[in-house]
């Protein structure tokens, strides 16, 4: 006598699941490998390891301008105008002028931006924020700031950089006043980061063979970087290399170089520099009162 | 004076006993030492961006505990009917009113010293400095303009029948007056009749808060107020906020529960 | 047939020098806020008088006016007209509600707060001394039986727990009278049993006790003196041996009577 044993049935349902689970997985995962290398490849992808520029898309250009003017306004220790004062003498930050970075269009007081109160609650209002002008180098809020207090309105640029890194000001206002703190290594390295981002910018190369050459005395690299400047300059097509910015730039690396070349004693060198710089100069009157006094030796 | 007391205990109580505070104060001190322990440029001293963000969250959370603090107050004790028993004590709706004030303003003046001293000690691991005097007119100043807040939050609270409704006004009647307060009479000036004069009026009329945010003097390490000055603010804000308070009793007194 | 109005049958008594609760031609009017709806009246014309030691049954159906009566002695309602008094004095003075205890039907009280704190609270507002407030502390858990319970925080008590605490607020300040809504309401038979027993013992006690209830049973064997409310009006007024003489049935036979209920309308 056999045991009348019942077998399960088998529940088909739940084995073709269990087949589909994996089979399901691996495909994921094979497509998944296939598409990021076509999508790294992509054009249209954004992947940067920044994560604020993602986050922020294409504001991140109004966020880093924001920042840009929120430096300026530590500089002058909160006194800033909004966007209800005069800012006719705000227009260019403060902070870009005094480092040559941003030509200025700054008019009017600095010191009077705001109008005279025209009530006695706004009188009164007034107590409850800065309304003094100063500017963080020159001693700050209560005249006896360290100098290396510049400093603080370093984060907000560097914050103003990693959004937008296409902002050539931005690194050169840095590295100019990282430069005045007397902190030189970080000054080119920000030069540095600059020409990563955008690679041949003959203001950033101007700007690092000033370093090399003031800060390091080291004219062989300054020479090498301003010679490479003005070589990006004629590279570029017509209609680019002789817009403002880039006319500017030339001069400015020409004089430079002619300045190093007489420092370095090599005259013909200088005058074919100058020569250059007449050439392209605003102003090739002066130009030339520069090659007549070299000449002659009162400059050299 | 003491069923006020006593009806501010309570208050207090209830205060240390919800979590909204410890969130926020966690929140804002993880916030402040994730961004403390970045060093720009081999700086250790630069300090006022920090500061400045500090303050900005100080000021936040202070704003959402004390609004929504009073905001629930007479509405949740209605809803919950707990109001009941306690009104039918030998106490009067504005003694109840009036404890209902000061238990949120207390308990506000304690998170403001918990964010203020780790504000303090954060400034001072950097600059090495501890000037109290701008950060005592900063914490006075700030706890006379919540007292304001607090007092409009309960007059709201009886005047709006949902909590919500209350609590989404006040943040933006604040966040009004704070950013454009100071420049309302600029704008009325850019502006034709009749919206010049509502805003002239709404100028003189309205409560400036933004007298008693003084963050730009404390960042930037300006010099103290004058001590009149500080005193001036603060009876200012004493008529404004007894002039809600009084609303809010008249109100409270009128209305049946 | 319906039941007379006092005023109909005698001339208002005149004011006792121990009236605990005194009404006067109380008319409480709700105004709606809606533009075509007509305001409410909740209460009409009512006057009554509860004495000193008595326990007094406030009854009437669903909507009849009782808890507006009771919110007006209690100061949650102003009145339209007429008056209310406590102890003599003007139910709008908060010192009028100093010797009572009131005990909501539906009980809620802070939940953040243990029974101790709540209790020591409601204690300070009737200014009771601090040596006493211990004593009374003791005295009133240990008659709800909560005095195991009294560090925990109310939110974690039962529904039951939560109405002897609010038996117990009501007991804080020895009061003199003792208003109650619907005491048993929701309680089982062992519950009802214990708050029968109180307001005997506080009865006894010479204490005032004003009470509403549905349990007429109850209000039969506990209650010295009823009235009978019905559309804001009062209906009858008098000791329920006297109402139960005069209808010549129980008393909620009195109150169907009174209140104009015909049983074919069910």
């Amino acid at each position: 006598m056999t045991a009348n044993i019942e077998r399960p049935q088998r529940n088909h349902g739940a084995h073709v699941a269990e087949l589909c689970l994996p089979l399901l997985l691996v495909g994921g995962f094979c497509l998944a490998t296939n598409l990021s290398v076509w999508f790294r490849n992509w054009p249209g992808n954004r992947i940067s390891s920044n994560f604020m520029r993602i986050a922020l898309g294409d504001a991140s250009r109004l966020f880093a301008n924001q920042f840009f003017v929120k430096a300026d306004a530590y500089f002058h220790s909160g006194f800033y105008p909004s966007i209800y004062d005069n800012q006719q003498s705000f227009k260019t930050p403060h902070i870009a002028e005094d480092s040559g970075a941003m030509k200025g269009r700054n008019t009017g007081d600095e010191t009077r931006f705001l109008a005279p109160p025209r009530n006695w609650l706004e009188a009164f209002g007034r107590e409850f924020y800065p309304t003094v002008h100063t500017h963080l180098s020159e001693g700050g809020a209560n005249g006896e700031e360290r100098a290396d207090t510049v400093g603080e309105i370093l984060p907000w640029l560097k914050l103003s950089m990693e959004l937008d890194p296409n902002h050539v000001q931005t690194y050169i206002v840095t590295a100019y006043w990282l430069r005045r703190m007397g902190n030189i290594d970080d000054s080119e390295q920000v030069l540095r980061e600059g020409l990563k981002a955008n690679p041949g910018n003959p203001k950033l190369l101007f700007d690092l063979g000033r370093l090399f050459f003031h800060g390091r005395h080291d004219s062989i690299r300054a020479r090498n970087v301003w010679e490479a400047g003005l070589r990006d300059i004629n590279s570029l097509p017509l209609p680019e290399r002789t817009n403002d910015q880039n006319s500017f730039s030339r001069e400015q690396i020409l004089a430079a170089l002619a300045n190093l070349e007489a420092a370095a004693g090599n005259t013909n060198r200088v005058l074919s520099l100058l020569q250059q710089l007449k050439d392209v100069s605003a102003t090739p009157d002066a130009v030339q009162k520069w090659i007549d006094d070299y000449k002659s030796g009162k400059r050299e | 004076m003491k069923n006020i007391r006593l009806v501010a205990q309570v208050v207090l109580k209830e205060s240390i006993r919800r979590k909204d505070f410890y969130v926020l104060f966690v929140l804002t001190a993880v916030i402040c030492l994730v961004m403390g322990s970045v060093t720009f440029y081999h700086d250790n001293q630069i300090v006022r961006y920090l500061k400045e963000i500090c303050l900005l969250l100080i000021w936040i959370s202070t704003l959402v505990i004390a609004i929504t603090m009073a905001a629930r107050q007479i509405p949740v004790e209605r809803e919950s009917r707990t109001i009941f028993p306690l009104l039918a004590k030998p106490i009067s709706r504005t003694q109840a009113l009036l404890g209902k004030f000061f238990g949120c303003w207390i308990a506000i003046a304690a998170a403001l010293s918990a964010f203020y001293i780790f504000f303090g000690l954060m400034a001072m691991s950097k600059e090495h400095s501890w000037p109290l005097a701008n950060y005592f007119q900063a914490v006075w100043l700030h706890w006379i303009m919540l007292g304001v807040v607090i007092a409009m939050s309960l007059l709201g609270s009886l005047a709006f029948s949902a909590v919500s409704a209350n609590v989404t006004i006040c943040f933006v009647a604040v966040t009004f007056i704070l950013m454009l307060g100071r420049h309302l009479e600029n704008v009325a000036m850019g502006v034709g009749e009749p919206v010049r004069s509502l805003l002239q009026v709404l100028f003189y009329a309205m409560p400036h808060l933004e007298f008693f945010d003084v963050r730009d003097l404390v960042i930037h390490d300006w010099p103290p107020l004058h001590w009149l000055t500080c005193a001036k603010a603060t009876a200012y804000g004493f008529v404004y906020g007894a002039f809600f308070l009084v609303a809010a009793c008249l109100l409270f007194r009128r209305r049946p529960l | 047939m319906h039941g007379t109005t006092q005023t109909e049958n005698q001339a208002p008594a005149p004011p006792q020098a121990k009236d605990v609760v005194r009404i006067e031609h109380l008319r409480v009017e709700f105004r709606s806020r809606e533009l075509r709806q007509e305001s409410k009246v909740a209460v009409k014309d009512l006057s009554f008088r509860v004495g000193s030691g008595e326990v007094f049954g406030f009854l009437g159906p669903n909507g009849a006016g009782k808890t507006t009566t009771m919110n007006v002695l209690l100061g949650f309602v102003n009145a339209s007209s007429g008056e209310a008094y406590l102890f003599g004095r003007n139910v709008r003075e908060p010192i009028a509600r100093q010797r009572i205890g009131y005990l909501p039907e539906l009980t809620y009280y802070y939940k953040f707060l243990n029974a101790e704190e709540l209790l020591r609270f409601y204690a300070g507002i009737f200014n009771i001394p601090r040596g006493e407030v211990e004593r009374r502390l003791d005295s009133v858990l240990k008659l709800v039986e909560l005095e195991h319970a009294r560090k925990r925080l109310i939110k974690t008590y039962s529904k039951g727990m939560q109405q002897r605490v609010g038996l117990a607020q009501a007991l804080i300040n020895n009061p003199d009278l003792l208003v109650l809504d619907e005491p048993t309401s929701g309680l089982d038979p062992v519950g009802r049993m214990k708050v029968r027993a109180i307001i005997e013992r506080l009865k006894n006690e010479g204490k005032t006790i004003f009470f509403s209830s549905h349990e007429l049973g109850e209000v039969e064997t506990v209650c010295d003196r009823v009235v009978i409310l019905h559309e804001g009006e009062l209906k009858e007024e008098g000791s329920v041996k006297g109402l139960v003489d005069k209808y010549q049935c129980n008393l909620e036979q009195v109150f169907l009577k009174v209140i104009g209920f015909q049983p074919e309308q069910l």
